[in-house]
C-alpha cells in the first residue's frame, strides 16, 4: 500500500515537534513519563474546560497536522486504549453506586474525541474511531488509505493517541507505554517526495507483544535517516519504506 | 466562616472546571445560563448532580421551578435552604 505524508505532528510530553523527534531518532533525546500537555490556547476557555488530557493530545495534533483542511478533511481517529482514564473513573462510580457525571458519561465513548474535533472545526466529513490492539497505529493508516482510495478523497488525517494506563490496568500492560498524540495528514503517492509504503505480512515466531508501542517505532523511522524497517507484533510482521 | 453563597460559586466552578474564573466573579444575582455566566444544557445536569451529592437535595428534572431555582447563585442558595434538612 502506497501512501504520501503531508504532515506529521507528535506529541509525547518534551518531545513535541520534529526536530526533538528527529533527536530522538538519532538517539540524543529519549522518551520519558513527562506529562507536559499543549496549550490548546486557540479553543475558548468555556469549550477547552471540557477536554480532558487525553482529548488535549489528539486535538492539538490533529489541529496542527490538519491545518487548512481542517472544516473538510475526513479523519480516523485511532486509540488502543481509549480515554481509559476518564472509563475507568465512570466504573469506579458505578461500583460505588455514586452519581454518574453526566459530562464524563457523555464524552466516555471511543468517537468522543473525534466529535469534539467535528464541533471545534466545523468539519462534517466522515469520522471513524478505531482501536486494534497493538497493530492499532498501522491498522489506523490502512484504513484511511482504503477509504482515501475508495472515495477519492483529497487527503485524510490519522490521529493516533493513547496515555499511559491508571495504575489498575498496569499489570495487564506488556508494553513500555508513554503518553502520545501523532497525526498524519495522508495523501495519494505521487512521483514528488514523501512517498512510502506499508505491507503487512504474518508474525515471524513473535510469542509476545513488541515491546515498544508500534507509533514509537513509526516516529523513529519517520524522524531517522534510515529508508526502510521492519516492525513485529504478536499477529504481524509490518514493512515500511521510503521511496527515494 | 464561608457562607453558603460562596460554597456554591466554589462548587460551580470545580464542578465544571471554570477556568479563570474565581468566586469572586460570580454575582449572587447574575444569570448562570447563557448570558450569564454562559452555562449550556450539559452544565445544568452536572450542577444537579454536584448540588443533590454535595447538600442531599431533591431536584425535580426540567420542571419549571427548577429551572427557577437554578437561574443564579441567590436562587440556588435559597433552593437549598429551603429544602435541605
Amino acid at each position: 500500500m502506497e501512501f504520501s505524508i503531508k504532515k506529521c505532528v507528535a506529541w509525547a510530553g518534551e518531545l513535541n515537534c520534529a526536530q526533538d523527534w528527529q533527536q530522538f531518532s538519532a538517539g540524543e533525546k529519549s522518551l520519558n513519563q513527562e506529562t507536559l500537555k499543549p496549550a490548546l490556547s486557540q479553543i475558548p476557555a468555556m469549550q477547552r474546560r471540557r477536554l480532558s488530557p487525553f482529548a488535549k493530545l489528539a486535538l492539538h495534533c490533529a489541529l496542527e497536522a490538519g491545518q487548512g483542511y481542517l472544516s473538510t478533511v475526513p479523519c480516523v481517529f485511532a486509540s488502543r486504549h481509549g480515554d481509559l482514564h476518564k472509563t475507568s473513573k465512570l466504573i469506579n462510580d458505578v461500583a460505588a453506586k455514586q452519581p454518574l457525571s453526566p459530562t464524563q458519561f457523555g464524552l466516555s465513548v471511543h468517537n468522543a474525541v473525534g466529535g469534539q474535533f467535528s464541533i471545534f472545526t466545523g468539519n462534517k466529513a466522515p469520522l471513524t474511531a478505531i482501536s486494534a490492539g497493538e497493530d492499532t497505529f498501522f491498522s489506523a493508516i490502512i484504513d484511511a488509505m482504503c477509504k482515501l482510495n475508495t472515495n477519492q478523497y483529497e487527503n485524510i488525517l490519522v490521529v493516533y493517541t493513547d496515555e499511559v494506563v491508571p495504575v489498575i490496568y498496569q499489570p495487564f500492560v506488556a508494553q513500555q507505554e508513554v503518553s502520545i498524540g501523532t497525526a498524519l495528514l495522508l495523501e495519494k503517492s505521487t512521483a514528488d517526495n514523501n512517498s512510502y509504503q506499508l505491507n503487512v505480512g504474518p508474525s515471524i515466531e513473535q510469542k509476545d507483544e513488541n515491546p515498544i508501542m508500534q507509533v514509537i517505532d513509526f516516529l523513529s523511522f519517520y524522524f531517522g535517516t534510515s529508508l526502510e524497517t521492519q516492525v513485529s507484533s504478536k499477529r504481524h510482521t509490518w514493512h515500511l519504506s521510503k521511496q527515494q | 466562616m464561608t457562607t453558603l453563597s460562596e460554597e456554591v460559586k466554589n462548587l460551580i466552578i470545580e464542578t465544571l472546571d471554570l477556568e479563570d474564573i474565581e468566586a469572586a466573579d460570580i454575582n449572587d444575582d447574575d444569570a448562570l445560563f447563557v448570558d450569564g455566566l454562559g452555562l449550556d444544557s450539559i452544565d445544568a445536569l452536572e450542577l444537579g448532580v454536584a448540588i443533590k451529592k454535595a447538600y442531599d437535595v431533591k431536584i425535580d428534572n426540567n420542571s419549571e421551578d427548577s429551572k427557577k431555582h437554578f437561574y443564579s447563585v441567590k436562587t440556588l442558595c435559597d433552593f437549598i435552604e429551603q429544602t435541605r434538612k
